[in-house]
């Protein structure tokens, strides 16, 4: 019984819900009656419709325009607009044993920068290696002292205070360069 | 189980040491610490392990420092990156848009004059190391270089940048006369004065390679190291270098980590007792960014130091030992 009243409820409020629905959609339909757009932003809506085209109101505004003040990067941006356009280069073209040539030269390219990435990989893993037997040895070594076995170990893995602003001096952020200083090195520095 | 199980665990490790409990059952291990020396020891059976025993261990625990020297210069470029690098170049003259001269210089100003003044001696050619090319012109397929020339090499390269450099029109945009024009400064040369004199206790020899400081002690060449004193392995790293190479160095030790190790081992008599103590180094990096190394009054025995690139360490250290500490050393 109660279950029966519920759905017949339920089905009730359903169709007072889609009949206002219907109402609501009719009115606005009828309330604008101007054609669908793409677009419903508001800054669309906002603009105007432009005139129709007969009055002569639209070359006045022109000519406004055009007697209005330089700004004063226009002649920079005369010259940036003149040139803005060039014609781009005709792609390279090149004869047959020209074009081995340059094959060639590609290939011994890519090989020379194979044989560095393969040099600095092997570097790499080699100090990658050094690192591990040292901290293997380490591992099982009775550490000085009383200590027990694996105690330098476990403090050579701490991280405390290694990372962070402290952590790398600036004096290292020192960039590598072609040329060097008027004095390469300062050998009187005193603490 | 609503409390850790890992006391328990630690209890159980301190009362049974029976060696027929694995050890893994049996000890709290810290990052498996115990498991290669134990096993090891269970297998051969004849002496107990040397732990549980408290036999003292038989190795002294040294502190070393490796202190190296961080290359100050870029790498020399290999001739063909050179030839390489100036092929694409001339290559991207055949490609690129045309230089605007108006964009960049406003006109009748001296400086405008004093471009055109260096591209009319460069025959027109914009780009400053390239020589004569143009690369929209009909001889613009011409843009190989014969054997054997030179224009494609750093050095070359350094003159016309220099030479491009230098002022040619005065601020009254009067053209400077040839024999006024104050040439611009050269850069430093490369190799410097202690690669003349091979002077191998100056630091700035060998400015394209990493530089470590060895010290010759009693045993001869070596990287300064010490037994360790109850204190950590950065610690008496630091010790080290102090007491060694003086405090006069602006230096930075890497990390804790050690780089590298030299074993040597003890030597033992029949029933196993020790004669000579083995040595166990461990070797911490250290980046020098100042200073220099000072030897006076050091508690080691030093005498003498030397800053020495890969190769010459290889000459220098005893063979068993570089072939210890070869592995920390980079290529450069």
């Amino acid at each position: 019984m109660a279950s029966s009243t519920s759905i017949t409820g339920l089905f009730s409020r359903l169709s007072l819900l889609s009949r206002n629905t219907t109402t609501a959609t009719m009115k606005t339909a009828t309330t604008t009656p101007t054609p669908r757009l793409f677009s419903t932003t508001s800054s669309f809506l906002a603009r105007k419709a432009p005139p129709p085209a007969s009055g002569g109101s639209a070359p006045k505004a022109a000519r406004r325009n055009r007697q209005a003040p330089k700004s004063e990067n226009f002649f920079r941006i005369r010259t940036l607009r003149r040139n803005m356009f060039s014609p781009a280069p005709p792609p390279l073209r090149m004869a047959r044993l020209r074009y081995l040539r340059h094959w060639t030269i590609h290939r011994a390219w890519q090989l020379f920068r194979r044989k560095q990435h393969e040099a600095i990989d092997k570097e790499r893993s080699r100090m990658h290696a050094g690192m591990y037997n040292a901290c293997e040895e380490l591992r099982k070594t009775v550490g000085p002292g009383s200590r027990g076995e694996g105690y330098l170990y476990r403090v050579a893995m701490e991280k405390k205070g290694v990372y962070g602003l402290e952590g790398v001096p600036i004096e290292y952020a020192r960039f590598q360069t072609d040329s060097p200083a008027k004095e390469a090195w300062n050998h009187e520095w005193k603490r | 189980m609503a409390a850790s199980s890992r006391g328990s665990r630690a209890v159980r490790g301190i009362f049974s040491s029976s060696p027929t409990i694995c050890s893994r059952c049996a000890t709290t291990r810290f990052y498996s610490a115990a498991a290669a020396t134990e096993t090891k020891a269970s297998v051969t059976d004849a002496a107990p392990p040397p732990a549980s025993t408290k036999t003292p261990y038989p190795y002294d625990i040294r502190s070393g420092l490796v202190l190296t020297r961080p290359p100050l210069l870029t790498r020399t470029l290999h001739p063909f990156e050179n030839a390489y690098y100036f092929y694409q170049k001339r290559l991207e003259e055949r490609l690129n848009t045309p230089f605007i001269t108006s964009i960049y210089f406003k006109p009748d100003t001296a400086a405008q004059l004093d471009w055109s003044l260096k591209v009319q001696e460069r025959g027109g050619t914009v780009a400053k190391e390239l020589g004569t090319y143009h690369g929209k012109s009909s001889k613009a397929w011409d843009d190989e270089l014969k054997v054997g020339d030179q224009l494609s090499s750093q050095e070359s390269v350094l003159n016309s940048l220099l030479k491009d450099a230098a002022a040619r029109v005065s601020d009254d945009a009067e053209v400077i006369a040839p024999e006024d024009v104050v040439p611009v400064e050269r850069p430093a040369e490369r190799l410097s004065e202690a690669d003349k004199k091979n002077d191998v206790r100056r630091l700035d020899r060998q400015m394209e390679r990493t530089l470590y400081l060895v010290v010759k002690g009693p045993d001869g060449w070596g990287f300064p190291a010490d037994v360790l004193k109850d204190e950590n392995l950065h610690e008496g790293a630091k010790r080290v270098m102090d007491q060694a190479a003086g405090v006069n160095m602006n230096t930075w030790l890497v990390g804790r980590v050690p780089v590298a190790h030299v074993v040597q081992e003890p030597v033992l008599g029949k029933d196993g007792e020790v004669q000579k103590m083995g040595q166990k180094t461990f070797f911490i990096k250290g980046r020098i960014m100042a200073g220099q190394a000072d030897l006076k009054g050091n508690p080691f025995g030093y005498t003498d130091f030397k800053w020495l690139t890969r190769e010459e360490l290889e000459k220098e250290l005893a063979p068993e030992y570089f072939r210890g500490v070869r592995n920390m050393m980079a290529d450069r």
